[in-house]
């Protein structure tokens, strides 16, 4: 007998979230967030050793809506499982990088726990509706964190990140009844089962294929986003508190990415016309790619920099996923992992320097280093990490992906390299020698280095990616089983 | 003849008729418990109807007073949401109406409205169709004007009381157009006597026309739904959910009856005048909602958008569609007369602390809610969520049923219309909850009235139950479906 260990992850953080929400002091809201928080990473590091990356893991299936064919169904393989550790690394430690928050903190945590909620429940669905929901619930609590302790602009960004993603999720949500009713019609059998359905798919008529893939495709790269369906972002990140912002780039982007793996890569061969696919969402991986690099160069905020840095870097998961070679699908799926890690310390380091210094306008910083020498190591660690510095795990991802693709995208790849790469590099350095070194400027006035807890958030973030840049292997092993598993039916 | 299961309209309509006569000699200190009384008289119902298992099947129960009456799990169903939803108003209206020495006969008419929705559930025969019809109008425009101090209110009972004397004349000469082509007013009987012979095209149009005048002025769908926010904005807010939530719904089942049973044989023109009445109203119920400054406004155009949602059944008819309508019904019920509730309970709040606030359910009287009253709060935000369509609750699934349903059938064009307006409702809705969660607080902390928490309390369990576990719902919806012919 086994204990149901994806429902407990999933259970255990909606049990905190209450217990955070009805708790009367912030003490006890926080411990008991970073309580609930936790446990999941314990029981995923659990599973992660016992799991076989090369299938799917099926942990727990029952009849739900047996009408329709809907079913409580719950599994892990080489794809979701490197995500859900991701999930449960970043929780917690945004938890902790936040324990200083005073502005009703009962709610505040109770939030960030419903977004782990929501999180592993889209990554460890095996069916359309359980995925569906899970994918709608995480909008609420980013709505909330947005609206609540959000920035000057907040409403604004609020309710444009919360319709537009949810238009994109509801074109989703027709391609889901689509494939349901096709297949239903076909063989007669009502399941939203996404491998059974996702299986199905190579047996449509071709009139209906392209409508269905291009509708799921749309509401996955809102999500991510690409251009041009980006504009959302930038918006939400500059208003977002910081625990908000590294919650949504770390992991809600994430979940667009892995839709992409899930639900588009075993549909991919099968559209009426694969090569004008690829070359459709190869364009928009490069144009993310490119003009997201040169978007963040343009940036005065250093906040707004990072968030347009973040479109340029899921850009690789795109063109990794298009390119279907084993090695940079793989790369792709690194780049999600990677970039989730990254992306904390860049906006943990915006929240430090806007709680101490009052301002993320770049030029208006300088010479922070002076007051602030424990932020400026960690930043610059991560800075070198994002921009893709051997060593670090960034630069395993981005360089897998251009090495893979190579093979069979190798325009998109020049473009991306000479077009990408130098300005990549060009923008994280110009933004960090401008705020960080240099002579302090005096009118900052006092500024203070940041708060214990903060720190060990960000130095055990910076850590782990130095340790998945010098090995790799314990989330690449198994996401190239994932990887090699999905590929296995795909055939160019 | 067992008449067992009318059993449920019996405990009504007595009830009702005995808190009316001892109402007369009661002093006003007793009549505080007739609510109560009211109210157990409603659970009794329902607890009959869900323990005699009507609704677990397809097959008719039985069929009374010469075929004028039927029970069956469409009849039911329906009954349950009457019910359902007169119950949470009578138990909010326990503490709105505790001083008023008139409540015996509020009472007696909110369960004589019941009754009458009840019976147009289970009519089988136009004549008693009409009756139940009346019966339920009568007592709600007597019921809007309750608040006989207030011009509001006064204004609300007119409107709705002329527009509906005159959609009731439409409705009724339909109704005898119907007799005379067909020289019955059994409901079957119409059904066949159309299946075989036909009706002339022209008669049939003109019939469809009346009809459907009459039926949605009570859907109120546009263009017929004038009415419908200045009554909900006016009458007193527990009767705007019964309106809104309840008599709302009566048209619906009577529309199910006439036009899907008697009139299936007209079903391309019905489908091809639903479809425009369901866009147009989706549509114009959204869009001026987002500009109402008055929360019972609002809720009343989101209402009006709902009903435009609800009538896509008419459109698709497929027994999913037919099913996944019934089950929006539902949902519906609980949604509306939730999120009125809670509208009541924050003006019936402000009135207690001071009696002469104006406009006292205007969205700036919701700011910063969530400190002043943080259950009320809490249950408007579930409820406002839920009417978006947010998972997990009732809201999502039905249209999650309804929206597929569309999908299978092939109405692309209507679901993206459908979907798009969804996407629009969540920005007024997304407002109410800035103002409820952001936004400082109006005033200092209020007392929350426990009858109005323990009625939004039913509500919030129902869209939880419903949104979670959908599947006994969706079968008790998908028999009474399949009731209909579907």
């Amino acid at each position: 007998m086994s204990l149901p260990l994806i429902s407990l992850m999933i259970v255990i953080p909606l049990i905190g979230a209450i217990i955070a929400f009805l708790s009367k002091t912030r003490n006890q809201a926080r411990y008991a967030a970073i309580i609930a928080s936790i446990i999941p990473l314990f029981i995923t590091v659990k599973m992660y050793f016992q799991l076989d990356p090369s299938k799917m893991w099926v942990v727990e299936s029952y009849d739900w809506i047996p009408v329709a064919g809907i079913k409580y169904a719950v599994g892990v393989d080489g794809i979701s499982m490197p995500l859900i550790l991701l999930a449960n690394i970043v929780i917690p430690l945004t938890i902790l990088f936040a324990f200083g928050e005073t502005k009703q903190t009962s709610k505040f945590y109770g939030l960030l726990l419903l977004e782990q909620v929501g999180v592993i429940g889209v990554f460890s669905s095996l069916d359309f509706f359980m995925f569906y929901i899970f994918w709608e619930v995480t909008l609420i609590p980013m709505y909330f964190l947005i609206s609540i302790w959000g920035g000057p602009r907040k409403d604004y960004a609020a309710i444009k990140f919360f319709i537009y993603t949810h238009v994109a999720s509801l074109v989703m949500l027709l391609a889901i009844f689509s494939l349901y009713f096709t297949a239903l019609a076909k063989t007669g059998v009502s399941s939203f089962d996404m491998a059974y359905l996702i299986g199905m798919y190579s047996g449509f008529d071709p009139a209906i294929k392209d409508i269905i893939f291009f509708a799921l495709l749309f509401g996955f790269l809102v999500k991510m986003p690409a251009v041009p369906f980006h504009t959302w972002l930038p918006d939400a990140h500059v208003e977002a508190p910081t625990a908000g912002s590294v919650v949504l780039a770390a992991l809600l982007l994430k979940m667009g990415g892995y839709g992409l793996f899930r639900v588009m890569l075993p549909m991919l061969p099968h559209t009426t016309n694969t090569s004008m696919v690829i070359t459709v969402v190869a364009i928009i991986a490069v144009v993310s790619i490119v003009y997201g690099a040169f978007l963040a160069l343009a940036q005065k905020d250093l906040k707004k920099m990072v968030a347009y840095s973040s479109i340029s870097h899921m850009g690789y998961v795109t063109l990794g996923f298009v390119s279907l070679v084993p090695l940079s699908v793989t790369g792709a799926m690194y780049q999600q992992f990677s970039h989730g890690l990254i992306t904390c310390i860049l906006f943990m380091s915006c929240g430090v320097i806007q709680h101490g210094a009052h301002t993320r306008i770049i030029n208006d910083l300088g010479g922070l280093v002076h007051k602030m020498p424990k932020l400026t190591f960690l930043m610059l660690g991560g800075f070198l990490a994002s921009l893709g510095l051997p060593g670090m795990s960034g630069f395993v991802a981005e360089f897998t992906v251009l090495a893979g693709s190579i093979t069979t995208l190798y325009v998109y790849v020049l473009i991306a390299v000479f077009g990408g790469i130098a300005v990549t590099a060009a923008y994280h350095l110009w933004a960090i020698q401008k705020a960080m070194f240099g002579v302090f400027n005096e009118k900052l006035g006092d500024v203070h280095d940041m708060a214990k807890y903060e720190m060990v958030s960000m130095a055990i973030l910076l850590l782990l990616v130095i340790y998945f840049g010098i090995q790799p292997g314990l989330v690449w092993d198994v996401m190239k089983s994932g990887a090699n598993m999905v590929l296995a039916g795909v055939n160019i | 003849m067992n008449y067992s299961h009318v059993i449920p309209e019996l405990i009504v309509v007595l009830v009702g008729l005995i808190l009316v006569f001892f109402g007369l000699f009661l002093p006003l200190r007793v009549k505080k418990g007739l609510g109560c009384i009211s109210a157990l008289a409603l659970i009794a119902s329902i607890v009959y109807i869900l323990k005699s298992g009507v609704l677990l099947t397809s097959e008719r129960a039985g069929v009374y007073f010469y075929e004028a009456y039927a029970i069956d799990s469409l009849s039911q169903f329906f009954k349950l949401v009457f019910l359902t939803v007169s119950l949470i108003v009578v138990i909010a209206s326990i503490k709105r109406y505790e001083d008023n020495k008139y409540q015996d006969e509020y009472y007696g008419l909110l369960l004589f409205a019941t009754f009458g929705m009840m019976i147009v559930a289970s009519s089988n025969d136009l004549v008693t169709l009409f009756i139940g019809f009346e019966l339920a109008s009568m007592s709600t425009y007597i019921l809007a004007g309750f608040d006989k101090t207030n011009p509001k209110s006064l204004e609300a009972a007119m409107k709705y009381y002329i527009i509906g004397s005159i959609s009731s004349a439409i409705m009724l000469f339909g109704l005898s157009l119907l007799y005379g082509v067909t020289g019955t007013t059994n409901i079957e009987g119409i059904s066949a006597y159309v299946a075989a012979n036909g009706i002339a095209d022209a008669t049939g149009i003109a019939i469809l026309v009346f009809l459907i005048a009459g039926f949605a002025f009570k859907m109120a769908l546009v263009p017929f739904h004038m009415w419908a926010p200045d009554t909900y904005e006016g009458a007193p807010t527990v009767i705007s959910a019964m309106l809104a939530a309840g008599s709302k719904k009566m048209g619906f089942v009577a529309a199910f009856k006439v036009f899907i049973v008697a009139l299936i044989a007209l079903r391309l023109d019905l489908q091809s005048v639903f479809f425009i009445l369901a866009i147009i109203t989706m549509t114009y119920g959204n869009v001026v909602a987002i500009s109402q400054k008055s929360i019972k406004r609002m809720l009343a155009y989101s209402s009006v958008a709902q009903a435009g949602y609800i009538a896509m059944a008419f459109v698709i008819m497929t027994p999913l569609a037919m099913g996944a309508g019934m089950l929006y019904i539902l949902s519906h019920a609980f949604m509306k007369s939730g999120a009125f509730m809670a509208a009541g309970a924050v003006t019936h709040m402000l009135w207690t602390k001071n009696k002469n606030v104006e406009n006292a359910d205007y969205l700036k009287n919701f700011a910063g809610l969530s400190k002043r009253a943080p259950y009320t709060a809490f249950a408007m935000l579930i409820f406002v969520f839920a009417l978006a369509g947010i998972p997990p609750t009732a809201g999502f699934v039905s249209k999650f049923f309804l929206f597929s349903s569309a999908i299978q059938a092939g109405y692309i064009a209507l679901v993206v219309v459908a979907i798009l307006n969804s996407a629009l409702s969540l920005y007024y809705y997304a407002r109410l909850v800035k103002y409820m969660y952001v936004l400082p607080p109006a005033g200092e902390t209020l007392k929350e009235p426990r009858a109005y928490l323990l009625a939004m309390l039913i509500a919030v369990i129902a869209i939880f139950a419903i949104g979670i576990y959908p599947a006994p719902f969706l079968g008790w919806a998908m028999n009474a479906a399949a009731t209909i012919g579907m």
